[in-house]
């Protein structure tokens, strides 16, 4: 999928300070958005609360159970569902006997802090990066469009298996997968933030702070940032479930976190091969992480029919489905195809 | 004979080896199967066998093949001067006579081995095969365009370290010599007891120097075996062998060749292959594999079909999995160290993660737990089932780790192949136990096989495995344990960089045996000499496990290969 340059011009203009509080309120009037924020609370909850949980339950994510497997039967649980008893609330892993529940609450924290990390170290880069290219000279200009034309023709998925192959293996892996798909996704962000910030300048408010002397820092900062922010959060709630699954792709591929840390990607890589054999333990992370998913989408296009007035006038008038799924009306905004780790989901599960 | 001309050929060796063993291991009913009530008509002839495998046959030239015994699909159209017993079992591992009257008569302490071809033995064309075509094929297996073979001909045999083959040299060999057509004599360099099991590999094979095309002899190479290619599509990728008319069971008592046709399609997944077997409907009922086993979870599946688990067939291939110390590498270079370890690997959660009892056997042996290579029963370090973590803990102390100890494991990113993400985490979590924090490092699979064979990268301690080129403790035990094997510049696989004169004279004088099963109890007391020494640790014996389609008769499965042998193979 190529990614869609957002066009100037066609970007939202609503001013955030006054509209903050009435988007909240209407964000939160929608029934599917509450949900979908409730879906995320609770993950997040659940991934803080990880070890309390685990320990609740009595087990930990890393011990091994082999009495609870049929060895001779390739190690798949004994009993029904994967091995589900009182004291494994989910069952456990075949072939090893780990206890899936505590596998399943840690790997959220390395899905979810990845995901939002890799969103931050995007988003930062891309605005600075854009605002740079805006106000920068023409030079400054040609070299960071042509940077972020080459980061987003990169197969990233290809690059980002071989730079996690090339970094020491004492490098933090949650940190590191953090690093490589901020580092491969922020060219969407840049052009937005530069295509905005063009327009922008164009207005009389930058204009009258230019000739009142202030400099290009603080234009940025002052006139430029609060305007930018609509358009940011939203091209960053989208860019949020594709880091998810970013994340889950590179570990599904066995480049992501190191044994024996659980990440959802990772426990889908082992149970593939179990999906006839022992259901359950595909079934688990695939809910998961589909959940997780759909949860930030529908919460990042409800963000952005908010924050876009055009969009949202004309979903009103046209289709209703345009408040939970990505809308392909290319109605100006972002699309939700976040460049580089949304590559890696599909290979991951193709 | 110069070093740096065989380290390229024992990387070829390494790789391959690992290959065989999923290549050729495999399996039909045999005793779990509870015999297995499709075995009990006699085989017919007639018919067409389909193999659906992984890996195209891309290598189809006797000199280029590396087998143990001969292969599967080659040994079908190439027959040697000695081969591999087609019977099930222990019994499987012997080697027998092929086109030659028996199976070598050494002289001169070994160094000599001299063969006589039987009569009546045709090519697919009619015209007789001479012991001069033996030669030949020998021979253009040294061209370096048809490199891959194993390297001990070029080891053993006197004068061949720098030979270039009969296209640059055509004064052949001096060290093989064919006084009369149905006469052919080695001499080999130095004493070699089981020179008659490397007479069952394709470079053995005749090959009519007139009819010879070099490298594009593969495309249609003369058959002296029940079978010719008929067809060769895309590399081999899809390989298609009718009878040969003019080869007769008469002077071929090991091949059945009960089916008119063999087809053989690769290049398919492994679970479609598996699926298709399982599934077993139009011509996949008359259907084998020789390179797909099954995986635990498709092991967990057929547990519950009855009709299915008589199609599972069981084999033994002769190889080890094990952990490789760096004895050059601190703390490995302590034995006590190396000991806490072996005290500690809890082998249930390594079976386990390696398929279960039903896919690995526990090891704590390094030889293979068959009588062929010599197996001896011992266990230096008792780590019962599930390890002894009191005991490492001790022996930790006593080397000056009292509070623990933090070390690294190698392994490959590869999983399901024995040295993967899933046997390192059983290791780590074993030793956990015993005050051990393991750090795991992984390298991408092309990555590790060279680091780990390499003296200047080698890690401290990693996952490897090992399987025999033929079911002996020598071709076992010197290529990991003979100090003069150790390969500075190259492939090296003496890991533990052992060099004990004592083990390497042992070596030299176990070689010199003809007498197989005695040759095989002194590999065993080696094996248990080195053992204590624990330069390895032994983990586990893979077992293999095939489906074959529910018309496949007459499955046979030795020792030798562990696969079923599919010269013997009926269809219904």
């Amino acid at each position: 999928m190529a990614p869609q340059e957002p066009r100037a011009g066609e970007a939202p203009a609503a001013s955030p300070a006054a509209g903050g509080r009435q988007v909240w309120r209407r964000l939160l009037a929608r029934r599917t958005v509450l949900a979908a924020g409730l879906v995320i609370v609770l993950l997040a909850l659940i991934a803080a609360a990880a070890p309390l949980l685990s320990a609740i339950e009595g087990q930990d994510p890393t011990s091994f159970h082999n009495d609870l497997l049929d060895s001779a039967a390739g190690g798949v649980p004994t009993g029904s569902f994967g091995g589900v008893s009182a004291e494994h609330w989910l069952g456990v892993e075949p072939g090893t006997g780990r206890d899936v529940f505590a596998r399943l609450v840690h790997g959220a924290r390395i899905s979810l802090l990845v995901a939002v990390g890799a969103t931050l170290v995007q988003v930062t880069i891309g605005v600075l990066l854009g605002l740079a290219a805006g106000l920068g000279s023409r030079l400054l200009d040609q070299l960071i469009g042509n940077t972020t034309e080459v980061m987003l023709a990169l197969p990233s998925l290809v690059f980002a298996i071989s730079l996690m192959a090339i970094v020491p293996s004492d490098f933090p892996r949650p940190l590191l997968l953090t690093l490589v798909i901020g580092l491969l996704g922020w060219g969407g962000t840049s052009r937005l933030v530069r295509a905005q910030t063009l327009s922008l300048k164009q207005l009389d408010y930058v204009a009258a702070a230019r000739l009142a002397g202030a400099g290009r820092w603080r234009i940025a900062r002052r006139e430029l940032l609060p305007s930018l922010a609509a358009p940011v959060i939203t091209y960053a709630a989208v860019l949020l479930p594709s880091n998810v699954i970013g994340e889950a792709g590179l570990s599904f591929l066995g480049v992501g976190v190191k044994p024996p840390t659980s990440s959802w990607g990772q426990m889908l890589s082992g149970a593939t091969t179990w999906f006839r054999a022992d259901p359950m333990y595909v079934l688990l992370p695939s809910a998961l992480l589909f959940a997780t998913v759909l949860a930030f989408t529908v919460l990042g296009d409800a963000v952005r029919t908010e924050l876009d007035p055009r969009a949202a006038s004309r979903l009103r008038v046209g289709t209703a489905r345009g408040a939970d799924g990505p809308t392909a009306d290319g109605s100006g905004g972002p699309t939700p195809t976040g460049p580089g780790p949304s590559n890696a989901a599909e290979e991951a599960t193709a | 004979m110069s070093r740096s001309t065989f380290t390229p050929r024992r990387l070829a060796a390494a790789t391959v080896t690992v290959a065989l063993v999923v290549g050729v291991a495999a399996c039909g009913p045999k005793a779990d199967g509870g015999g297995s009530g499709s075995k009990d008509a006699a085989p017919q002839q007639g018919g067409t066998l389909t193999v659906l495998n992984q890996n195209p046959q891309d290598q189809f030239d006797p000199a280029r093949l590396y087998t143990s015994g001969g292969g599967n699909v080659p040994s079908l159209v190439f027959r040697t001067l000695t081969t591999r017993n087609r019977v099930d079992g222990a019994a499987g591992t012997k080697v027998v006579p092929d086109l030659a009257t028996d199976t070598g008569t050494p002289s001169e302490g070994a160094t000599v081995w001299t063969y006589h071809l039987k009569d009546g033995l045709k090519y697919e064309d009619g015209s007789p095969i001479t012991t001069a075509d033996v030669k030949y094929g020998i021979e253009r297996s040294f061209a370096p365009e048809l490199s891959g073979g194993a390297p001990f001909l070029r080891d053993w045999l006197v004068g061949a370290a720098d030979y270039q083959g009969p296209y640059k040299d055509d004064r052949g060999l001096a060290a093989i010599e064919t006084p009369d057509e149905k006469t052919i004599v080695f001499h080999l360099n130095k004493p070699e007891g089981d020179f008659p099991y490397l007479a069952t590999q394709t470079q053995f094979a005749p090959v009519p120097k007139a009819k010879d095309t070099g490298t594009k002899y593969q495309d249609h190479p003369v058959s002296s075996g029940p079978y010719q290619v008929v067809k060769n599509e895309n590399d081999g990728a899809h390989l298609v062998l009718k009878r040969n008319p003019n080869w007769s069971s008469a002077t071929d008592d090991q091949r059945k060749a009960y089916p008119d046709t063999i087809d053989v399609q690769s290049g398919l997944d492994p679970a479609v292959i598996n699926q298709r077997l399982s599934a077993s409907t139009g011509p996949d009922a008359a259907a084998v594999t020789t390179d797909t086993n099954l995986g635990p979870s498709e092991l967990a599946q057929v547990k519950d079909d009855k009709a299915l688990a008589s199609r599972v067939g069981t084999g033994h291939f002769g190889y080890v999995n094990y952990l490789a110390f760096n004895t050059k590498v601190k703390p490995f270079d302590d034995p006590k160290v190396r000991q806490a370890i072996a005290y500690a690997i809890n082998r249930t959660s390594v079976v386990n993660a390696a398929g279960g009892s039903s896919l690995a056997e526990a090891a704590t042996t390094y030889l293979p737990n068959q009588e062929a290579f010599g197996y001896t029963p011992y266990d230096p370090f008792p780590a019962g089932a599930t390890g002894n973590p009191e005991k490492a803990k001790e022996l930790l102390k006593e080397a000056g780790y009292p509070d623990g100890l933090t070390i690294t494991l190698t392994h490959s990113s590869e999983t399901g192949k024995g040295y993967g993400p899933n046997l390192a985490t059983a290791v780590q979590d074993g030793l956990k136990a015993a005050g051990i924090t393991v750090q795991l490092d992984v390298l991408d699979g092309t990555k590790y096989s060279k680091t780990i064979h390499t003296v200047g990268t080698e890690p401290g301690l990693f996952l490897a495995g090992w399987g025999a080129d033929w079911p002996s403790g020598g071709p076992f035990l010197a290529p990991i344990f003979d100090g003069r094997q150790i390969v500075t510049d190259g492939y090296n696989f003496n890991s533990a960089q052992l060099n004990d004169p004592s083990v390497n004279d042992e070596i030299d004088q176990i070689n010199k045996i003809t007498d197989h099963a005695e040759a095989a109890k002194r590999w065993g007391a080696l094996d248990k000499r080195i053992g204590e020494q624990a330069l390895t640790i032994p983990l586990f014996h893979p077992v293999y496990k095939r489906l074959s389609g529910k018309d496949v008769r007459n499955i046979v499965i030795s020792d030798w290969t562990g696969v079923l042998d599919i010269s013997q193979v009926a269809v219904k």
